[in-house]
């Protein structure tokens, strides 16, 4: 159909025609067939029934449309602003009118103070468009960056995606991506192969294993593009609308009784032992749905979004059944920009400490340890957010700052009974503090195991830390629900 | 074709808990790193039997080494 016979048809056939071409065209765009939704379908499915509205619809370039759908719907029942790549035209290809379209619906959810989603489907800038596609890509890039500090923003890769439909996602909080289909590179197989003679499949360069997981470019891989819509919605389930908007809050839901009892059982005994820190959260936090973020990355912290008291909170916890709970220098990026997002839209960060310390050595010194270290205590003494901290087992060193300490500003910090917050671990403490005794003496092993377990007793218990006030108190596990649901509720509190 | 139990960290091989020829089921611990004073278990990717123990107690390992491969076409 010409644009001529458009241009005869009524409004309502007019659409029908339009949406009809979509279709047909999409099937034959690469990779062909991959495709379960057209644009407009994918918008229908996140947001509410029949709320979507189209901006600027029949807004064209070269008479094919902008290949970008923009508007504002509603998830479940709060406005969000989609922008939605089509890549029935042009490959979904970034012109200058597509990326006009993109900064016009971005500029109205910063107005308005609307989340924005991003349904990302396209290769990159258009190139017959030239300088005008990139000059048009850097503005949605400055637009992105301003958004940060107004609404929440979230990337879904649908399709293969180059360039600044790769990057703009990177200025984004949150990105999901489809395992098969969603990709993301500075550019694809066919440009690496002529540019370094590197022969990778796109999974390779670009695939949701690689980011979600290796490079941590991507912070949620789902199944198919229902599942990528559907986790959308539940990740705005926890945000407010916008900076200093009210908390989306629900009615509470105590925790399951079982994993309350169980609360006292879950840390083994012996500080050497790991065991899975979600088991604590469980009797901790609201029954229900939690979302943990960037689950494959970096699993030795958890990143989690729950709910305490029908509160969203943003839940940080080393994670002793994934390489001992370490810190290491992607594990503080992870963290750090978790408890950045949490303080930027005011979600309360709750920290879990059981860390053995920052993982030494050549290997992360080269990766750059200390200056991603630094990035997580640089987020906790800025956050603007409540900060509360449960000392669960051990505490070690540098690491026991970087966990939320008190020090950094968290509000309040607690820890159980049986913790252990020192400068080393009592093996290494001893073995520097009493060298020369442990040379002179006839049993080392014997007198090693007496002086640790005296340095346990004399200088990590937290009793130490509570005496001198920079632990608020020692509690027992039962405990951590109502003692972080009360400081919550009085720090959350608007001033009398 | 064998799948790998890697070591997910740099660690010493602190315990080796199977031998070569022993079925194992998913999730199996098949021996104990330790690292940062934690004991680390190395845990089996797929059920099957354990081809060959690639490493010694005592030895250590860095991230990614392969500890022990499996054969998941015999099943346990």
């Amino acid at each position: 159909m010409t644009q001529l016979d458009l241009a005869a048809l009524d409004a309502s056939a007019h659409r029908s025609a339009l949406t009809q071409r979509r279709r047909d065209r999409l099937a034959r765009v690469e990779p062909r067939g991959a495709r379960q939704h057209t644009a407009r379908e994918r918008v229908e499915l996140l947001v509410d029934a029949g709320s979507f509205v189209e901006i600027g619809p029949l807004r064209t370039a070269d008479g094919k449309g902008t290949g970008v759908l923009t508007g504002w719907g509603r998830v479940d029942g709060r406005h969000a602003v989609v922008i939605a790549h089509d890549a029935a035209v042009a490959s979904g290809a970034i012109g200058a009118v597509f990326a006009d379209a993109v900064q016009k619906a971005q500029q109205l959810a910063i107005d308005r103070g609307f989340p924005i989603v991003y349904l990302n489907d396209s290769g990159g800038a258009r190139v017959p468009d030239g300088i005008f596609a990139l000059h048009g890509c850097g503005g949605i890039f400055t637009l992105n960056v301003l958004a940060q500090r107004r609404v929440p923003q979230i990337s879904v890769i649908l399709g293969p995606c180059a360039g600044a439909a790769a990057y703009s996602p990177a200025l984004t909080d949150w990105t999901i991506m489809v395992k098969g289909h969603g990709h993301m590179f500075l550019t694809g197989p066919d440009i690496v192969k002529a540019a370094t003679g590197e022969d990778a499949t796109a999974d390779e360069i670009g695939g949701s294993q690689l980011h979600t997981v290796t490079s941590g470019v991507a912070h949620l891989e789902v199944e198919d593009e229902d599942a990528a819509l559907a986790e959308t919605r539940r990740l705005l389930s926890f945000l407010p609308s916008h900076v200093g908007a009210p908390m989306p809050v629900v009615a509470p839901v105590e925790p399951d009784p079982v994993a309350v009892e169980s609360l006292p059982f879950v840390v083994p005994e012996k500080a050497s032992v790991v065991f899975d820190m979600n088991r604590v959260l469980d009797g901790v936090l609201d029954a229900g749905e939690r979302l943990e973020l960037m689950p494959g990355h970096a699993p030795s912290v958890l990143t989690v979004l729950g709910r305490l008291d029908g509160r969203p909170v943003g839940i940080i916890a080393n994670q002793p059944g994934a390489r001992g709970g370490i810190l290491d220098a992607k594990a503080s990026v992870k963290a750090a920009r978790f408890v950045e997002f949490c303080g930027r839209f005011g979600l309360p960060v709750l920290t879990f400490v059981d860390v053995p310390g920052f993982l030494p050595g050549t290997v992360e010194e080269g990766r750059g340890v200390i200056t991603h270290g630094a990035k997580l205590l640089k987020a906790y003494i800025e956050s603007p957010a409540p900060v509360l901290t449960v000392v669960v087992r051990k505490a070690y060193g540098g690491a026991y700052i970087a966990m939320g300490a008190k020090s950094l500003g968290a509000d309040f910090q607690w820890a159980w009974s049986n913790a252990e917050i020192a400068v080393m671990g009592p093996g290494g403490a001893v073995t520097l503090l009493h060298r020369r005794a442990l040379a002179a003496a006839d049993d080392p092993v014997a007198l090693r195991d007496e002086l640790a377990a005296q340095y346990r007793e004399e200088v990590a218990r937290p009793y130490v830390a509570a005496e001198s006030g920079i632990v608020d108190d020692v509690i027992v596990p039962e405990e951590t629900r109502s003692r972080l649901s009360d400081a919550l509720r009085m720090l959350c509190a608007d001033p009398a | 074709m064998t799948t790998a139990a890697r070591a997910e960290i740099v660690a010493n091989v602190w315990k080796i808990v199977v031998r070569e020829g022993d079925p194992v089921a998913a999730g199996d611990e098949l021996a104990i790193l330790e690292s940062m004073k934690m004991e680390i278990p190395v845990t089996a990717p797929s059920t099957g039997h354990v081809v060959r123990i690639c490493v010694e107690q005592g030895q250590i390992v860095q991230e990614g080494d392969v500890v022990v491969e499996i054969d998941p076409t015999v099943g346990a």
